[in-house]
C-alpha cells in the first residue's frame, strides 16, 4: 500500500451565464422539472455558443413546428458536440 | 325471640298470615324491642356512642372486639335503624376525624409518607366495610374519606410534592399518587397541571441558557432525551399511559423547546452529528437506530408539527362545526406555522454531514441514510432532496476515482500516489471558500492529470480544487530510517511534513512561502504537528501557540506504540466562525424569502397599507420573524425601486411595475 491521496475537489458548468435563457433558472440549480441539479438535469451547448438546461432547449425544439432556431439568437439549433 | 317464634309457630302461620294488619310474631317482636328499648333515648346514645368510641378506637390503632361490633350494627340493621340512628352520625364522626388528621398530617409529614398514610387508612375503611359496616355506608364513607384527606389538599399536595417526587423519580409512589388522585374528582385534571408546570419548569432549565453557556449548550440534547425518557417511563408505569397526560406532555415539551428560538434545532442537529460520527463504537446499529428515532421525536416538538397538528386539527373541526372560525385566512396562516424553524436545522445538518463525509468519519453509510429516510418522513422530500444529492455525489465518486485509476494502470508513476477524488456538486454543499496553495510539483501533476480525465468525461464543467477538505496517508520513517509509520493528516498537514523531506530544520516563514497557505489556517495545522498528542516535528522554542518568529524540526526520535497514526487538524473554534456563517446564512436565505413575499403581496395588491402588508407577510411566513425586520427588508424594497410610499401617506405603499 503505497502513499494515498483523497483531494477533493466541486464541479460547475461553464456557462456565459448564471441562468438559463429559457427558464431564467440558475444553471447551478435545474429545470424546472427536476428536483436535483447535476448529472439528472445537464445543461447544452449549441454552436452558436448559448446554453440551456437540457431538458429545456429539447422542450423548445419540439414546441416548434417548422425550422428549430435558438431561442437566444434565432440561428438554427445546433448541438456543438460535447 | 326465636324460642317464641317457635312456640307459636302454628298461631304464626295460620291466624296471622290471613290477618294483614297483624305483625308476624317476629316483626312485631322486633318493633317491641325497638319502641321498649332502644328508642328509648338513653340506651340508644349510649349504644350508637359506644359503637362510635369502638370505631375511633379501632381507628387509632387498637385492637376491639370487632365481633360485638359487628354484631350491635346487625342488630341495628335489622331493627331499621341502621341508618337514622348510627349511619349520620358514624359518617359525622368520620369526618370530623379526617378533617382534622388531613389538615394536621398535610403539613407535618413528607408527601410521599402522606399518602402511603391516606393509602393505609382507605384500606383500613374497606376492610371495615367488609367486617362489620353495613354495605349501603361504602359509598359515603369512601368519599368522605377521599374528600377530607385528599381533594381539600390536592393543590397543597401536589405543589409540596409533585416536583421531589418526579425528580427522584419514585415511581411507585408516582403510581399511588395518580391512584389516589383517580378517584377524586378534578384530581387527575390537577394532578396533570401541575405535571406539565413541572416539565416547563425543569425544560425550561436545561433549555434557556441565557449567559451562551457552551458547555450547557453541548449538553442539551442529551439531557432533553433523558429527561424525555423519564417522563415516559412515569407516564407509562404511573399514569396508566393516560392519553391525557400524553397529550399534556407533548404541550409542555414543545412549550419549553421552543422558548429558545433556533438553537434547539441547531444543537439537535449538532447532537445527531455528534453520534453519528462516534456511531458504532458507542452503540450498535439498533441502539443508534433508537436513538435517531428518540432525536426526531424531540425535533418534532421544535416545529410542534405533530403536536401541534393533533391539537389543532381538534380545535379546527371543532371550530367549523359550530361555525366560529374567524376566518379561513386565519386558519390557513396558523397551517404554514406548523413548518417553523427547519431551515437552521437543515444548514447544520447538512454542513457536518459534509463533514463526516468527506473525512470518512461517518459510523456507517446505512446510519447515515436511514437517518435522512426518517427525516424525509418527517419533512417531506424536498427537504432531503439536497442531502440525498451529496450521497449521490460521494457513490459518483466512487466510480469515477476506480476508472481513473484503472486508466492510469501501466501508466507513468502510478505506484507513487493512490489518488482518490471526491467530486462535489457545487449545489448540493455548503459553500466553501476557495483556497490557494502550493503544492509539491509530483502531485501538482498528478492533479492535473485527474482534472484531464474527469472533464474527458463530462465536458462542460469547471473543477474547483478544495485543498482544506482532502487528507492523505503518508508513509514516514524515523530513527534513522529504522521505524516506519504511517501517518493519516489532512492535506495541509500534508504539504508541510512533505517538506521537512528534503530540510531537518524549517522557520515559519520558509513554510509560509513554501506551501502558500494562509497564516492563521498554517499556524492551526503546525501547531496540531507539533503540540498534539504525536508529535512529528518539534517547535523551537517550545510552547502552545505558534508564533511567526518560530521555527521547526523534524522529530527523528519519534515514537508511538502505534503503526498507523491519525493526527487530527486543530479544529478552528469551528464554533463561532463557522456556526456563525451558518447562522448567517440561514438568516440571509430568509431574507430574500421576504423580499419575494412582499413583492408577491404587493404584486397583488397593488396598493397596501403598512399594517395590512405586516401582517400578510407574517401569515406567508413559515418561520419566525420579527416586525424590525421585515420594515428593513421593505426600505430596501423601495431603495431598490419596487415598491414606493405614498406622497400623502407615508403609511401607504403602491407597487412600482
Amino acid at each position: 500500500m503505497g502513499n494515498s491521496w483523497t483531494g477533493v475537489a466541486t464541479w460547475k458548468w461553464i456557462a456565459n451565464d448564471d441562468n438559463c435563457g429559457i427558464c431564467r433558472m440558475a444553471f447551478d440549480g435545474c429545470c424546472p422539472d427536476c428536483k436535483l441539479p447535476g448529472d439528472d438535469c445537464p445543461l447544452v451547448w449549441g454552436q452558436c455558443s448559448h446554453v440551456f438546461h437540457m431538458h429545456c432547449i429539447v422542450k423548445w425544439l419540439q414546441s416548434q413546428s417548422t425550422n428549430s432556431p435558438c431561442p437566444m439568437c434565432r440561428q438554427e439549433w445546433k448541438w456543438k458536440a460535447g | 325471640m326465636i324460642m317464641i317464634r317457635s312456640i307459636f309457630l302454628f298461631l304464626d302461620r295460620t291466624y296471622v298470615l290471613q290477618n294483614s294488619s297483624i305483625l308476624s310474631i317476629w316483626d312485631m317482636g322486633l318493633d317491641l324491642f325497638r319502641q321498649h328499648i332502644i328508642s328509648d333515648k338513653v340506651v340508644e346514645t349510649r349504644t350508637v356512642d359506644g359503637l362510635l368510641k369502638l370505631i375511633e378506637r379501632e381507628r387509632n390503632g387498637e385492637a376491639v372486639n370487632r365481633q360485638l361490633l359487628k354484631s350491635l350494627l346487625r342488630m341495628l340493621s335489622d331493627l331499621n335503624i341502621y341508618q337514622t340512628a348510627f349511619e349520620k352520625k358514624f359518617l359525622d364522626a368520620t369526618e370530623l376525624l379526617y378533617t382534622a388528621e388531613g389538615k394536621r398530617l398535610v403539613q407535618e409529614r413528607e408527601v410521599s409518607e402522606y399518602l402511603l398514610h391516606v393509602d393505609k387508612r382507605l384500606a383500613e375503611e374497606n376492610e371495615r366495610l367488609l367486617l362489620y359496616l353495613d354495605q349501603s355506608t361504602r359509598k359515603p364513607l369512601i368519599l368522605c374519606v377521599e374528600k377530607h384527606l385528599l381533594e381539600n389538599h390536592l393543590k397543597y399536595i401536589l405543589q409540596k410534592g409533585l416536583d421531589q417526587l418526579l425528580d427522584e423519580n419514585r415511581i411507585s409512589e408516582l403510581t399511588l399518587l395518580s391512584n389516589l388522585f383517580s378517584h377524586v374528582k378534578d384530581g387527575l385534571k390537577l394532578l396533570r397541571q401541575e405535571f406539565a408546570a413541572y416539565i416547563k419548569k425543569t425544560g425550561r432549565l436545561i433549555v434557556v441558557n441565557p449567559s451562551n453557556d457552551a458547555e450547557k449548550d453541548r449538553d442539551m440534547v442529551q439531557q432533553l432525551l433523558d429527561f424525555k425518557d423519564k417522563i415516559d417511563n412515569v407516564i407509562a408505569e404511573c399514569f396508566g399511559k393516560n392519553e391525557k397526560f400524553i397529550n399534556s406532555m407533548k404541550e409542555s415539551f414543545e412549550s419549553f423547546i421552543n422558548q429558545r428560538q433556533n438553537k434547539p434545532a441547531e444543537l439537535i442537529a449538532k447532537y445527531v452529528d455528534s453520534k453519528l460520527r462516534a456511531g458504532n463504537k458507542e452503540a450498535t446499529e439498533e441502539e443508534l437506530e433508537k436513538l435517531l428515532d428518540k432525536i426526531l421525536v424531540i425535533f418534532r416538538f421544535i416545529h410542534g408539527k405533530d403536536v401541534f397538528e393533533a391539537f389543532y386539527k381538534k380545535d379546527l373541526a371543532k371550530r367549523l362545526l359550530v361555525g366560529k372560525s374567524a376566518s379561513v385566512d386565519a386558519e390557513k396562516s396558523m397551517l404554514s406555522k406548523l413548518k417553523q424553524g427547519k431551515d437552521v436545522f437543515e444548514a447544520f445538518y447538512k454542513k457536518d454531514l459534509a463533514k463526516r463525509l468527506l473525512v470518512g468519519k461517518s459510523a456507517s453509510v446505512d446510519a447515515e441514510k436511514s437517518m435522512l429516510s426518517k427525516l424525509k418522513q418527517e419533512c417531506g422530500a424536498a427537504f432531503t432532496s439536497k442531502l440525498e444529492g451529496m450521497f449521490k455525489d460521494m457513490e459518483l465518486s466512487k466510480d469515477i476515482s476506480l476508472a481513473f485509476r484503472q486508466g492510469l494502470q501501466g501508466f507513468q508513476h502510478s505506484d507513487s500516489i493512490d489518488l482518490t477524488v471526491n467530486i462535489l456538486t457545487q449545489g448540493y454543499w455548503p459553500a466553501y471558500p476557495v483556497v490557494e496553495v502550493h503544492l509539491p510539483s509530483e502531485m501538482l501533476r498528478f492533479q492535473e492529470v485527474f482534472k484531464k480525465f474527469y472533464l474527458g468525461k463530462h465536458s462542460g464543467r469547471k473543477l474547483q480544487w478544495q485543498p482544506t477538505l482532502g487528507h492523505c496517508v503518508l508513509k514516514a520513517e524515523f530513527n534513522n530510517f529504522k521505524a516506519r509509520k504511517e501517518i493519516q493528516v489532512s492535506l495541509l498537514q500534508t504539504l508541510c511534513l512533505l517538506l521537512f523531506n528534503d530540510m531537518d530544520e524549517l522557520s515559519f516563514s520558509d513554510i509560509r512561502t513554501a506551501t502558500g497557505i494562509e497564516d492563521v489556517e498554517l499556524k492551526r495545522t503546525l501547531q496540531s504537528l507539533a503540540c498534539g498528542k504525536a508529535r512529528v516535528i518539534y517547535k523551537i522554542p517550545k510552547g502552545k501557540d505558534v508564533e511567526d518568529t518560530d521555527s521547526f524540526r523534524f522529530a527523528d526520535d519519534f515514537k508511538h506504540k502505534l503503526y498507523r497514526i491519525k493526527i487530527n487538524q486543530i479544529q478552528m473554534k469551528e464554533t463561532q466562525e463557522e456556526n456563525a456563517s451558518t447562522t448567517e446564512r440561514v438568516f440571509q436565505d430568509r431574507q430574500y424569502q421576504v423580499d419575494a413575499a412582499v413583492v408577491r403581496i404587493m404584486k397583488t395588491r397593488k396598493t397596501l397599507s403598512h399594517v395590512l402588508l405586516i401582517s400578510e407577510l407574517f401569515n406567508q411566513l413559515k418561520f419566525p420573524v420579527k416586525s424590525p425586520d421585515l420594515k428593513k427588508r421593505i426600505e430596501s424594497l423601495i431603495e431598490r425601486e419596487y415598491m414606493e410610499r405614498d406622497k400623502d401617506n407615508p403609511n401607504l405603499y403602491h407597487y412600482v411595475a
